[in-house]
């Protein structure tokens, strides 16, 4: 047990606690938080990758932006409190269509997904390779050159989804904004 | 002079788009634009027949489309026969136009009707100065149009409608037999020129039948648009026209096409002499049938139009026996009076509000210059001497005697005793004996000036032209021929039938109505007078073709369409709407189903994946 | 400076697929809208994960495709975000409730 792989361990553990607090916590608040946890955690796991530039991007958009958002609009649709798990056990067991099924979706999915790893890994590498110095170079190096034309069109599709939400979002008659 | 007579249709032409553009605007003072036009033709198509009289002709044509190595050639050209029909063709037209100026006055689509007749004349006077075939087709079609949209005039009441189609259709098929033989002459000539086709026709030694087929399905054309047997149907319904028109179709245009097409290509039929009888059968079949049916009409215009159909049965006659220019002589003479008749019936109708003679009687009172023209119209179409119908009729028959096949003469003999019979019988209904409808006679009124002009006016030619130009007109359009062979008594027996027709129409009519109706109840009139009445069962016969050629295939191919070719069409809607009602229950509105039924897909893929990939 | 000295890539890789199972099954579980969304971001974080993992792991040439493509998916999911909330808003304003089962307006 060396020292990445501590941290891995940690930053994996931290992550996936979270993200399952997200599908369980009862409140809506609560979960936005654990959500906010687990964007960390995946922060920590692309620092750990040596992806330095997206491990920031990570915590300032998911972790900041997006979590305001999130918060913003939980508190805009005015249900924060009114969000309980309304189903509880015995409908998570009973509802046909809800009920059991999302775990069995999930967990089979795991399965599936854990068992083509499992029977690939071997031929897989074990040790990533050594990384450039400076990944934010690179990556700058990488948008503005190989991937101009998508760079180009991610900003339009950004500015169309704020105009979009602002527009939705207008209070009818524009008077209150 | 002669270099202008494209202008005889131009004129014309020009009038019809001025009233395109201004005869909204210009109210009644419409009708001057086709006048003046016409006006104008007459002067310059007179001044053109002076010259071809002298001997002067032309025939000009430019390079108009060139298909590969074919060259098409479109121009005029103005021989004696073109000329006079020129001069005949705008004069009467004129003084139709004239006429209609009273006759129409007040109907709500009086520019309509001017310019239609403006355009129905310019096609007509279009195809008379045609030196190929192509030219004057397009123009007989215009023509076939302009018939449609007159006939159709008063197009609110639903008969007039359908009288309007059935012109226009019962002609198309006629059409369609003239398109072909153009054609067919055509890709064996490569030329459509008058005067060019029956020389290239008669240098390619062709077949007899290939001859024979194409002078008939020209001819076919011909039975058509001159309404002879067995096409001759749409012509007593074309009545539902304003009388204005029925005379300008019955006498200048229409059907004067007919017998002109005939005429103009009468070297192609010259070398078909088979088919060339064929066409005297049925002109004389044709100047038969429809003057026995004529003895039976109550309507004044459909005993003008079935006498119309039988004089047009009379020049086709005459093309068929070979006396061309008798056949054109005859085309004149009853345009003239036929015109007359038809302006003077019109005059009749606008007085006494009705188009029943049953209704009529006693009129010469009151309309005594209507009554005058009408019987000068009368006597020329009855072959009375010194009157323009004897000259022209004459001639024809003495033609037919001298011809080999005298069944010809014996019909248009007989005819022309009908024909005294029936006019008589229609002038004594109309004008004298007692007034039979105490209302009728009381609206009667004489027509006003614009209208009683024309009459006047066409009653000169009506009674002296067949006397004046007689040997004139034969010296011009056939300066060759041998005078026509001395018939002996038979040559005087068609005036003695006329005369006899007269006598008995008289003699009947005048007298008390239960001689008629006795006469009616005898055995030997009785069965004659059904079938007279019942208009020989053409219209019937017309009526069994339609269903057995058109309608019966219809309603075969209708079946197939609504209950195969539909139940296809609905079968396959049907299907896609079972698989809509089934699908839509997987359509269930919530995301989470959607996500759910995502993943189910990316698990099966994956294992797919997996099972294919292991 | 911590690098990923002998973890192996399918460490990061399985990591990635339980993170995205259980975005998975939040998003299918639960009743709020707002939750949905949270699970639907839960998933990208997932492949984003694999993205970084596979980057690091395959020849330097290859290596700046993987973390661009991440953030491209960044900026998509930001996107998504933004209206995908926007139109929440939306809802329970005019429809009282967030809940998607109540949302069903296009059942067939």
């Amino acid at each position: 047990m060396n020292g990445p792989m501590v941290a891995f361990a940690c930053l994996a553990g931290l992550t996936l606690y979270s993200a399952w607090r997200v599908a369980t916590a009862p409140q809506v608040t609560h979960a936005a938080l654990f959500l906010a946890a687990t964007f960390a955690g995946v922060a920590g796991l692309f620092f750990l990758l040596q992806a330095d530039f997206l491990a920031a991007v990570q915590l300032l958009l998911y972790a900041g932006a997006v979590m305001t958002v999130v918060i913003f609009a939980i508190m805009l649709s005015e249900m924060r409190e009114v969000e309980s798990d309304a189903r509880g056990w015995r409908s998570l067991l009973l509802s046909p269509r809800l009920g059991i099924v999302p775990l069995v979706g999930g967990v089979g999915l795991a399965a599936i997904l854990l068992s083509a790893y499992h029977r690939a890994a071997p031929s897989w590498p074990l040790s990533p390779l050594p990384a450039a110095p400076d990944s934010t170079r690179f990556i700058a190096h990488a948008l503005f050159h190989a991937y101009a034309l998508p760079f180009e069109v991610a900003s339009v599709l950004l500015l169309a989804a704020m105009i979009g939400a602002i527009i939705l979002t207008r209070t009818e008659g524009g008077a209150k904004g | 002079m002669l270099a202008w007579a494209p202008l005889v249709p131009a004129l014309p032409l020009a009038a019809y788009v001025l009233h395109l553009i201004f005869g909204r605007r210009a109210g009644e003072r419409t009708a001057l634009f086709g006048i003046v036009a016409l006006a104008l033709s007459t002067l310059l198509s007179l001044a053109i027949l002076v010259q071809v009289a002298h001997g002067a002709a032309i025939d000009r044509s430019v390079p108009w489309l060139r298909i590969g190595g074919l060259q098409v050639r479109m121009g005029f050209a103005v021989g004696p026969l073109e000329a006079v029909m020129l001069a005949m063709v705008s004069f009467i037209s004129c003084f139709i136009e004239v006429y209609s100026m009273g006759y129409m006055h007040g109907d709500r689509r009086y520019n309509r009707f001017f310019s239609n007749v403006t355009l129905f004349v310019a096609a007509m006077l279009t195809a008379v100065i045609a030196n190929n075939l192509l030219l004057f087709f397009a123009a007989w079609e215009v023509m076939g149009l302009c018939s449609y949209l007159l006939i159709g005039h008063w197009f609110e009441d639903p008969a007039n409608c359908r009288a309007a189609t059935k012109a226009f259709m019962v002609t198309r098929i006629g059409d369609v037999g003239l398109l072909l033989g153009i054609w067919w002459a055509f890709s064996l000539t490569h030329t459509f020129s008058f005067a060019a086709l029956p020389g290239a026709l008669g240098a390619m030694h062709l077949p007899a039948a290939t001859l024979d087929a194409i002078a008939l399905l020209i001819f076919l054309g011909a039975v058509g648009k001159s309404a002879q047997v067995p096409l001759q149907i749409w012509l007593p319904d074309a009545m539902a026209g304003p009388t204005p028109i029925s005379a300008l179709i019955h006498a200048a245009t229409m059907v004067a096409a007919g017998v002109f097409l005939v005429a103009r290509t009468y070297g192609i039929f010259l070398l078909a002499p088979a088919a060339l009888h064929w066409v005297g059968i049925v002109g004389g079949i044709s100047a038969f049938i429809p003057a026995t049916i004529a003895c039976v009409q109550t309507d004044i215009k459909k005993v003008l139009a079935y006498s119309t159909i039988s004089q047009l049965g009379y020049m086709m006659l005459a093309m068929g026996v070979g006396a061309f220019e008798a056949g054109i002589f005859h085309l004149l003479t009853h345009a003239f009076f036929k015109a007359l008749l038809f302006l003077a019936a019109g005059s009749v109708i606008h007085a006494a509000g009705t188009q029943n003679m049953h209704e009529m009687g006693g009129l010469w009172r009151k309309l005594r210059t209507t009554g005058a023209t009408f019987v000068v119209g009368t006597l020329a179409l009855a072959a009375i001497p010194p009157f323009s119908g004897f000259w022209s009729k004459d001639a024809i028959l003495r033609a037919a005697w001298a011809s080999p096949d005298r069944a010809l003469y014996w019909l248009g003999t007989i005819a022309a005793g009908l024909t005294a019979y029936y006019m008589t019988r229609a002038v004594v209904l109309t004008f004298f004996g007692r007034p039979r409808d105490a209302h009728v006679q009381e609206h009667a009124h004489e027509s006003p000036a614009v209208m009683l002009v024309p009459l006047v006016v066409l009653s000169v030619p009506a009674a002296l032209l067949g006397w004046v130009v007689d040997r004139p007109l034969r010296q011009l359009l056939t300066p060759h021929a041998p005078a026509a062979a001395a018939a002996g008594v038979y040559g005087f027996l068609p005036l003695l039938l006329s005369l006899a027709g007269v006598a008995v129409g008289l003699a009947l009519y005048l007298g008390p109505l239960a001689r008629r109706e006795a006469l009616l109840r005898s055995p030997l009139v009785r069965p004659v007078y059904g079938l007279c009445k019942r208009l020989w069962f053409f219209d019937d016969l017309g009526a069994v073709v339609m269903y057995a050629v058109g309608l019966g295939p219809s309603y075969v191919i209708g079946a197939f369409d609504r209950y195969v070719v539909d139940g296809v069409v609905n079968g396959i809607g049907w299907l896609a709407m079972a698989f809509g009602r089934l699908w839509r229950k997987l359509s269930t509105g919530n995301v989470q189903a959607y996500m759910l039924t995502m993943v189910v897909a990316l698990a099966i893929g994956l294992v797919a994946l997996q099972a294919m990939g292991g | 400076m911590i690098a990923a000295q002998g973890i192996p890539l399918v460490a990061f890789l399985a990591v990635a697929a339980v993170l995205f199972c259980i975005g998975l099954f939040a998003a299918l579980r639960r009743a709020n809208a707002i939750m949905v969304l949270m699970g639907i971001e839960l998933m990208l974080n997932a492949v984003n994960i694999n993205l970084v993992a596979f980057s690091r792991y395959s020849a330097p040439a290859d290596a700046a495709r993987g973390q661009a493509f991440a953030l491209f998916v960044l900026a998509v999911a930001a996107a998504e975000a933004a209206v995908g909330l926007a139109l929440v808003i939306i809802v329970s304003r005019r429809r009282n409730t967030i809940e998607v089962d109540k949302i069903d307006t296009l059942r067939g």
